[in-house]
């Protein structure tokens, strides 16, 4: 029965031919727009997740309060010190905990002087801290040990052959003049994808104090909790251990203790507010897309008044007919939705594929989850659905004399 | 003639009500997303705009080049010095040139504190003379910060107005205690629109220097054109007294020296990007809304084949019908258009009231320029007569015989 009203759907498409393709690109462009925009911000978003995978997911990271950029570019007049670092290895649930201390340095290479920003990572216990996080990994050379001094890892920007940092790339046994004072090069770090990692050197920290002479300041310090231990909990254990020795009432901190989840929603939940924007803009055309197919089946209703006294005279239901009229807008939607969906695959590529020749960033890229595809499939066919209810229930109602007389 | 065309589309576009209606709406939300969007822009345009006139046109900006983020964060190496200072002062054409540093520090009042951007200027009668006028240093309440005012605050307007930051407001007369030393508060500088400079407090450079621990490293420096010098022209002397002075080739300085009306104009691009995206995205509405009418236009030509074959058998020229079918496809889109409109503006309105209240600023506003009314009106029944046209076409080339048979 169900089948026999899908073939009446679809042979009725097909005999107002232009209308119903008409009404399908309504329902069309609308679809691959917002399947085009949600794969591309899907994918900046899973790319962004990979940066802060990067940064670890155990880690407590304690910055000074109003800090506005990276790590060591001081804007704000709050300091973290060393003896900070050693409140927060004594709170119970730490791991092990580090620091570094970072500026934006001269760096010298052949003729060249450009300004990166040097972090002095410690060479002792504290740098597994930070070299078992991904985003320490080299992939030239090696990464600090134990006993390095005027040594340095350059991050992949100032190394690459083309479009880098210095006119010549860094490679490593070369010489970079940091300060003022001469670094043998001894890795080249892993690209990142973020401007902010892939221009920064590392040092180690001891040369860092001696080049610079600050003593006993830290930029930044990362925790590592224990196994199993919630780094949420972790996090306000070291806030209230850094207020008691600094001697700071709750609310008046002069330092953050973020975990790196926290960070990455903060950061994803502002993409999430530009994305929800620019999909609702995209979504309007789905309502006028929806507004077409209410419109076609109005006429459609119209046209087949006679058809409908007929079909109810020889004992058509009601809810047969309802059944008729809904099954063929939804139709109209879903056809609008695999080509949309089908389109707006194949626009993402196209922009991810552009995208990488001219900016060489894994940031745009087109992540299509099947919920995107099952949802594009799914909406599509609700809108159309939708859309023909309030048509089809007023044919449906139809007084079959009065149909089969109307002209 | 025309008057019978008008009178007589009126008629059909009424006859088909509901079907005219869902039409009209399809352009309505179109045209209604697009004026919204345009207007907002606009607003923030001009916004941005009169902040920048509020510095003056007559002002060269100079900063360290590298920023990486918010103004302060700039490579610490690169920053201006006295030096640099001296160069701009001497550049011939130069009126007048001031050193700032800016900085985020903590500042305590009634128990609690709060982190905010601390700016510092030279307390000398000519240099403050030449930041009188600026909207971010014009005392709207209390007065001006002046010569031998150490340990003296102008406070952004919000600190005086909002209860938020310290949980009562700041007054003329309060002391204040930024970062550990006792400030008086003597004026409140008038409301610049945006949060961060309304939130901010200006003090001395020679404080400023001693909390930042600068060293007279500046953050910028402004510079006054003089009467009737070619501001351009200063621009380039100062890039190359600064070039020499560091030893850099051209194209690679680490500074950046621009006239207000240069940097308005970077970031006006930069806005209009934006909202020409957002505005594209929008049209997609549009597009769609012109396929409905189409649509619309396809049915009802194929509804009055009779009539169109009765009225060439009565003596209409193609003309007349490619004319009265025009007319009525042009209608849809100016009514929809008109209604499109209304709303637009009325949304646009809404959404910077309700910004207004939530971010407080001023920087969201609704403008709605003539040439924006007309030329969404213009537009609308550009895409009603363009989406007739083939239709129309398709009804003026009917065989007049064909037509009267047609059922």
């Amino acid at each position: 029965m169900i089948s026999d009203y899908f073939g009446f759907a679809v042979g009725n498409l097909f005999h107002r031919r232009l209308r119903s393709w008409l009404t399908i690109i309504g329902i069309f462009i609308g679809i691959a727009a917002v399947v085009a925009l949600v794969s591309l911000s899907q994918g900046m978003q899973d790319a962004i997740g990979n940066i802060f995978a990067s940064l670890g997911s155990d880690r407590v990271l304690i910055t000074p309060k109003g800090m506005t950029g990276p790590p060591g570019t001081e804007t704000t007049s709050s300091r973290l010190y060393v003896t900070d670092l050693d409140v927060v290895k004594k709170t119970k649930g730490v791991k092990e905990a580090a620091g570094y201390l970072s500026r934006i340095l001269p760096a010298k290479f052949g003729s060249q002087t450009k300004y990166p920003l040097v972090a002095g990572l410690p060479t002792d216990a504290g740098l597994s801290v930070f070299t078992s996080l991904g985003q320490f990994a080299t992939v030239e050379g090696r990464m600090l040990k134990s006993g390095d001094k005027y040594k340095v890892i350059v991050g992949y920007q100032l190394a690459k052959e083309t479009g880098g940092t210095f006119k010549k790339p860094v490679t490593i046994g070369k010489s970079v003049y940091i300060n003022g004072y001469k670094f043998e090069v001894i890795g080249i770090r892993k690209p990142i994808g973020s401007a902010m990692f892939d221009t920064q050197v590392i040092i180690p920290l001891e040369t860092m104090r001696e080049i610079t002479g600050i003593q006993n300041e830290l930029s930044t310090i990362n925790a590592m909790a224990n196994a199993g231990a919630s780094p949420n909990a972790l996090a306000d254990a070291i806030k209230k251990d850094l207020r008691k020795s600094r001697g700071l009432k709750e609310g008046n901190e002069d330092f953050d203790a973020q975990t790196s989840e926290q960070l990455r929603q903060l950061v994803s939940s502002i993409i999430g507010i530009i994305q929800a924007v620019i999909i609702g803009i995209a979504a309007i055309s789905l309502l006028v897309g929806g507004i077409g197919i209410m419109n076609t089946m109005y006429t459609a209703v119209l046209e087949r008044t006679n058809e409908i006294g007929i079909m109810k005279a020889i004992g058509a239901k009601n809810s047969d007919v309802l059944l008729i009229f809904v099954i063929e807008s939804g139709m109209l939607g879903l056809v609008g939705g695999l080509l949309g969906v089908g389109t707006g695959v194949a626009l993402s590529k196209t922009v991810e594929f552009v995208a990488y020749l001219i900016w060489q960033t894994p940031l745009i890229s087109a992540n299509f989850p099947w919920w995107l595809i099952l949802g594009a499939l799914g909406f599509s066919f609700s809108i159309g659905t939708i859309s023909g209810i309030w048509p089809a229930y007023q044919a449906s109602k139809m007084q079959p004399v009065k149909a089969l007389r109307y002209e | 003639m025309i008057r019978d065309y008008i009178k007589y589309s009126i008629g059909n576009l009424f006859h088909r009500g509901m079907r005219s209606w869902l039409t009209l709406i399809g352009i309505f939300i179109g045209i209604a997303a697009i004026v919204a969007l345009i207007s907002l822009g606009q607003g923030l345009n001009n916004a941005v705009t009169s902040q920048f006139q509020s510095l003056g046109t007559d002002k060269i900006i100079i900063m360290p080049g590298g920023e990486i983020g918010a103004p302060g964060t700039g490579a610490e190496a690169a920053k201006l010095t006295e030096k640099e200072l001296g160069i701009v002062e001497r550049t011939a054409g130069v009126d007048a040139a001031v050193e700032m540093e800016y900085g985020i520090g903590k500042i305590e009042f009634n128990d609690k504190n709060t982190f905010t951007y601390i700016i510092g200027i030279p307390l000398d009668t000519k240099k403050l003379e030449m930041l009188k006028d600026m909207a971010s240093f014009k005392a709207a309440e209390g007065r001006m910060i002046k010569p031998g005012d150490n340990k003296k605050a102008q406070i952004g307007y919000l600190l005086a107005t909002d209860d938020s930051y310290f949980g009562k407001v700041l007054r003329v007369g309060n002391k204040i205690n930024v970062e550990g030393a006792e400030f008086e508060i003597i004026g409140v500088t008038s409301q610049v629109g945006n949060s961060q400079d309304d939130s901010q407090i200006i003090i001395s450079i020679e404080d400023s220097d001693k909390i930042f621990n600068k060293n007279k490293r500046y953050d910028a420096i402004y510079a006054r054109v003089g009467n009737g010098a070619d501001a351009s022209k200063i621009v380039e002397e100062i890039k190359k007294g600064i070039r020499k002075l560091r030893g850099e080739k051209e194209g690679e300085e680490d500074f950046s020296v621009q006239t207000t009306e240069e940097l308005l104009q970077s970031l006006g691009s930069i806005l209009n990007i934006i909202t020409a995206v957002l505005i594209g995205i929008a049209s997609i509405s549009l597009l769609v809304g012109g396929i409905g009418i189409m649509n619309t236009m396809y049915t009802s030509v194929l509804e009055r084949t009779n009539e169109i074959g009765i009225m060439k058998a009565i003596g209409a020229k193609n003309s007349d019908i490619l004319q009265i079918f025009l007319l009525e496809a042009g209608m849809l889109g100016l009514v929809g258009g008109i209604m499109g409109i209304l709303a637009g503006m009325g949304m646009s309105s809404i959404a910077a009231f309700a910004a207004g209240q939530a971010l407080k600023t001023t920087l969201i506003q609704a403008y709605f320029p003539p040439y924006l009314i007309f030329g969404a009106l213009a537009f609308s029944i550009v895409v009603g007569i363009g989406s007739g046209v083939l239709p129309a076409i398709q009804a003026s080339k009917l065989k007049p015989v064909d037509a009267l048979r047609y059922e």
